[in-house]
């Protein structure tokens, strides 16, 4: 059962560590307007703060003496150094990257740049990238079927499309978007592809 | 000389309200296009919108902290919003204080570690004013926090709670324009509903301790379920309310 | 948040083709509405939607001393704020160009075009009312301007004069309409490589060489004109914007 929680509300009775939540001694609290299902909560809305590992796409903001200022639509700058990158690259390039180490203060070192080129960008929400993603890559995969599409997805919620039918592509994600807090959106998103194909 | 108005009529409020009745509230959330989050209050002939920015890099960047993000709160009242004259642009004494206060709120149950060196603005502008303005304006502020999603502990709330008659005796919530200009005693009171905590408290008169509890009872028991059940409806609109079977309007 | 550059590439790119990212035609405005119930404490007000652009007015009337070398008449006063509501990159401050310039074209239309015959607003020696329009950015998808002058005109058609008792103006209650001669709105256009279109929208306007606002009014007359930006316009061009100005201005002119 799906429901949607408020900051402040409560969805366990006893103290827990839960991701987006709060606690003290009387329960666990959301903390963002949320969806609460699973024992899980998770938050329709929010700024991408990078993490570790993380596949992301950047876009080159500023350069200095050591390398890249990248844009990674979040509070916080990327950083590549020019040792990481075989060419040079311009203000505006778009890139897909990973995030190698990110400091304390959430500051992150980029590395593995990859220019992408001749494709569109869309921008969504980070925190509906699992939704997008699917389980196992499923939902994404149904997408790149139906429309020929190549779509890389950040982490950081920038998505690139390119070839096939970018436009029905662009349309399931921000379909996928505007109902990420109900469920059966699989089928719904695979019959909107499938009618509009 | 427009004569002074009288505050009780027949033994109840001139307004037609009873004593613990708060105005109509109407609020919209996402009002607006570039802003992260916002809010659209009407609370009564009040009008606030409120708009969030952030997090996002600080600026001027001498501001920047490096354990938590900087919460600016920024208070105004637009120069058509009030019955009497033109006002001034921008803002005043006044306004800065309640700035200053309404940030207070703000920064009590934001999770600001979560942002370390970012800046989470808070632009409350008051289009039409008619008592309980600050009030109004805070709660818009938090709205618009929430339509934002940036992280809080709690949805503050709360309510003006004042004395009108001459006897300075009798308690009322929520005090309009009227009643806050001629009455005896007005004492705006936000608090955290999970925790009861008092997060804004000032006042204007001269009471005593029970009467200050009084006061606070009010607020606490008769304002802010209401204000609760408002706020969560705005929130909840716009998915639709219950989340099962993909019930969502396009 | 896509770098201003990116903006522009993509914007480019698209008219080239002959197209805009949202569809429309080259000469058409976005869905506009305009809301004049909005601001019951003020003399008059508007609430005006262009697209997503938000920009409201809200006129107050207040007694003042008039101009020595103009004593027989009211006073006038158009002022713009852009809150920071209205964009990421608003901040509180002293106006910036872009809301002096704003307030001071949507006063000239007025002004110019003598939509408030300010005779009419003597009250009697050395007392005379002045009316104080403030413009009010709420949210900037592009063409502040025509949202603005619309939201100035809309209230000022609607306007209430206040009473004045004993030299003191009786604040909530009205003696009839202010009185308006004429309306006007404005037209805005923005060149971008060679190209011009109608209400831009904010992205745009990132990717416009060259603005240019015309005010117009009943009678088919231009009550004010403001070319900004650094490119040039060509005669040919500027024939075509006057043509465009005068029919879409009276289409305008029907919302206020």
């Amino acid at each position: 059962m799906r429901r949607i929680v408020l900051p402040g509300e409560k969805v366990f009775d006893s103290p827990r560590e839960v991701e987006s939540c709060v606690k003290d001694a009387n329960g666990t609290y959301a903390t963002e307007v949320s969806v609460f299902y699973d024992d899980k909560v998770v938050p329709l809305k929010g700024v991408y703060v990078p993490h570790q590992g993380e596949g992301i796409i950047g876009i080159v903001s500023n350069l200095n003496f050591s390398g890249y200022v990248v844009d990674l639509n979040s509070p916080y700058p990327g950083r590549l150094s020019d040792q990481e990158t075989m060419e040079d690259l311009q203000l505006g390039d778009v890139i897909s990257v990973k995030v190698q180490v990110v400091t304390e203060v959430n500051e992150c070192a980029l590395i593995e740049p990859q220019r992408l080129s001749g494709g569109d960008i869309l921008e969504v929400p980070a925190v509906k990238v699992p939704r997008i993603i699917g389980r196992n890559g499923s939902m994404l995969n149904t997408i790149k079927e139906f429309t020929g599409t190549d779509v890389l997805v950040g982490k950081n919620g920038r998505v690139y499309l390119r070839n096939g039918n970018v436009g029905l592509a662009a349309e399931a994600i921000m379909k996928i978007c505007r109902e990420s807090h109900t469920s059966g959106l699989t089928e719904r998103v695979t019959a909107f592809l499938t009618q509009n194909r | 000389m427009t004569e002074k108005r009288e505050l009780i009529r027949n033994g109840k409020r001139a307004n037609g309200r009873e004593d613990d009745e708060l105005r109509p509230i109407k609020i919209t959330v996402g009002v607006l296009d570039k802003a992260q989050g916002s809010c659209l209050l009407e609370w009564g002939k009040n009008m606030v919108l409120a708009g969030v920015y952030g997090p996002r890099e600080v600026f001027p960047k001498r501001d920047v902290d490096a354990r938590k993000a900087i919460l600016v709160a920024r208070y105004v009242m637009a120069p058509f919003s009030g019955v009497e004259g033109h006002g001034r642009a921008g803002p005043n004494r006044r306004s800065r204080e309640i700035s200053k206060v309404a940030g207070h709120v703000f920064e009590n149950v934001v999770l600001t570690e979560k942002f370390p060196k970012t800046m989470i603005e808070v632009q409350m502008e008051v289009l039409q004013s008619d008592g309980g303005t600050r009030i109004a304006a805070i709660t818009a502020g938090v709205l618009a926090l929430a339509d934002a999603g940036i992280p809080m502990k709690d949805l503050p709330c709360g309510s003006g709670v004042g004395t009108i008659d001459e006897d300075n005796k009798r308690m009322v919530l929520d005090l309009d324009k009227y009643e806050d200009n001629l009455g005896k005693s007005d004492i705006p009171t936000i608090l955290s509903p999970r925790t009861g905590e008092i997060l804004l408290y000032q006042m204007d008169g001269y009471l005593t301790k029970e009467q200050l509890l009084e006061g606070l009872d009010k607020v606490q028991s008769k304002a802010v379920p209401r204000l609760r059940e408002e706020m969560a409806r705005a929130l909840k609109e716009k998915y639709g309310g219950m989340a099962e079977n993909g019930g969502v309007e396009q | 948040m896509i770098l201003d550059e990116v903006k522009e590439k993509f914007i480019k790119g698209v008219m080239r083709e002959g197209k805009r990212t949202d569809g429309r035609a080259f000469d058409e405005y976005r869905k506009i509405s305009v809301d004049t119930e909005a601001f019951p404490n003020a003399e008059g007000g508007a609430w005006v939607k262009i697209g997503d652009t938000q920009v409201a007015a809200g006129i107050k009337i207040d007694l003042s001393t008039p101009f020595p070398d103009q004593p027989d008449e009211g006073m006038l006063s158009v002022n713009a704020e852009f809150s920071p509501l209205a964009h990421p990159d608003f901040y509180p401050g002293p106006p910036k160009p872009e809301s002096i310039e704003l307030a001071r074209v949507v006063d000239r239309g007025i002004r110019s075009a003598e939509s408030i015959d300010l005779k009419k607003l003597f009250v009697k020696e050395n007392k005379v009312l002045g009316v104080f329009i403030d413009l009010y950015v709420l949210n900037h998808s592009g063409n502040l301007i025509d949202a603005a002058a619309l939201a100035a005109m809309a209230a000022l058609n609607k306007a209430r004069l206040p009473k004045i008792e004993d030299d003191k103006i009786v604040y909530g209650e009205y003696t009839g309409q202010l009185p308006i001669a004429r309306s006007v709105v404005t037209t805005t256009f923005e060149k971008i490589e060679g190209q011009i279109i109608l209400d831009a929208n904010d992205h745009e306007e990132v990717a416009s060489e060259a603005r240019f606002t015309l005010g117009t009014g009943d009678g088919d007359k231009f009550a004010s004109a403001q070319k900004s930006g650094n490119g040039g316009f060509t005669r040919g061009e500027f024939e075509y914007l006057l043509d465009t100005a005068l029919e879409k201005g009276r289409e305008l002119r029907k919302l206020v």
